[in-house]
């Protein structure tokens, strides 16, 4: 049985034009022949940028959590809501399907997101040999649920359009909105400055 | 005339490039990655549903969509309705992400589609195919029609208990424009669209 690290473009001296997917020799150019970008073997500062992308994020998921997203006014009674007490309010009034859509899209997909992310900048950082399939499937849906946050911003929006009767119905977008609305496109940018060719970079081959 | 070798974008395998079938997808073998998914006439296809798409966009945005009826007052929403009104609760940030993600780029990403395809489709070069389709790669995921239709059906089960809801034209274009955006991004053969690109700049 014989160690040896994974074979890769770039170590058998290939570079993929990120854009457009065509196959450049390495040092030949800096510029992709077929669509003119310039061409890295890895995303640049990839695992810097998603760094301090998770950081901000953190940061903004504190007040976002903490703040209330929306204020519901009924016949002059005004009652203000975070994100939590909204799904703790519709789990009340008997909606427990969407009570968990919420949970799901504003709670455990940021968190999952954040945590996910951290993990694999770990395994890069200290070359952790990993499941790489696996990590990289994580990744995956990483990348892909990201999107599915802003459902409760959508939420919010059409309410303060539609419910907009003065003191009679009103309901008004609080400060966690932009807070929440931040962490989710902080970590939409963070997904997509990931490399994940990091992870196999340093997997090594048991033959 | 494809490539000899390509790698996949996610773990960096050298491969030698699979021809699937129609309808066939194609996997990288170590980490699952899909690679191709060609698509019969998705040239054409892409086209038409763009074209579609761009009809369908106008009463979308225009039409109203929800109204709703509390204590005898009534109310209309359009979709640009929520932009305005956070707006005009000072929440410019998320009224700009709203803006953004719901209305202008569903716009651009229909318009890039649509330049795109018909350049191919006339099979004219023009310099700035690259940069259409490279935007249209990165401006894909923040076009967020499906989400805002599940923000649509979660604000409507929230208000069915307090007001009667009433469901405009605009809901329905919007639908229409919901389908016609998911086929458009199934039928699109990205992998087809840039190697067309590429041969097309080859020409003189
Ligand atoms: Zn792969």
């Amino acid at each position: 049985m014989t160690i040896k690290p994974l074979n890769t473009a770039q170590k058998q001296g290939f570079i993929r034009c990120h854009e457009c997917g065509n196959l450049i020799k390495s040092l030949a150019e800096t510029l992709c022949p077929v669509c003119g970008h310039s061409v890295t073997s890895r995303k640049p500062h990839s695992v810097q940028h998603t760094i301090a992308l998770i950081i901000s994020a953190l940061c903004l998921y504190i007040p976002a959590n903490i703040f209330p997203i929306m204020s519901v006014t009924q016949l002059g009674v005004a009652e203000t809501h975070t994100i939590i007490g909204g799904i703790v309010a519709l789990i009340h009034s008997d909606m427990l399907p969407i009570a968990l859509l919420v949970l799901v899209a504003s709670i455990l997909v940021p968190l999952m997101k954040l945590l996910g992310l951290s993990l694999l900048l770990l395994c890069v950082h200290y070359q952790w040999q990993v499941n790489a399939r696996l990590f990289t499937r994580l990744y995956r849906v990483i990348a892909f649920v990201g999107r599915w946050s802003m459902l409760d911003i959508f939420m919010i929006s059409i309410l303060v359009a539609l419910v907009d009767l003065g003191g009679v119905a009103q309901v008004i977008a609080g400060p966690a909105a932009t807070a929440f609305a931040a962490v989710v496109v902080l970590t939409m940018f963070a997904a997509k400055s990931f490399d994940p060719r990091l992870i196999w970079d340093h997997q090594f081959s048991y033959e | 005339m494809s490539p000899r070798y390509e790698a996949c974008p996610e773990c960096d395998l050298l491969l030698k490039p699979a021809a699937p079938e129609h309808g066939e997808k194609a996997h990288c073998p170590r980490c699952g990655y899909l690679l191709q998914r060609p698509r019969k006439h998705s040239i054409e296809r892409t086209l038409a549903l763009s074209l579609a798409g761009l009809i369908l966009i106008v009463p979308a945005n225009l039409l109203p969509m929800v109204g709703i009826k509390i204590f005898g007052n009534s109310h209309d929403g359009t979709l640009w309705s929520g932009v305005l009104a956070l707006l005009k609760e000072d929440m410019w940030a998320v009224a700009v992400l709203v803006l953004i993600s719901s209305v202008l780029l569903p716009l651009v990403n229909l318009g890039l589609a649509f330049l795109i395809s018909f350049h191919l489709f006339i099979q004219k070069a023009n310099f700035h195919l690259f940069h259409w389709m490279r935007w249209l790669q990165h401006l894909n995921e923040w076009a967020m029609l499906e989400v805002y239709a599940l923000g649509i059906i979660v604000a409507c089960v929230k208000l069915a208990g307090m007001a009667e809801l009433r469901f405009g034209f605009g809901l329905y274009a919007f639908i229409a424009l919901l389908i016609v955006n998911t086929l458009l991004s199934n039928e699109l053969d990205s992998y087809l669209f840039w190697r067309r690109i590429a041969q097309l700049s080859k020409k003189p």
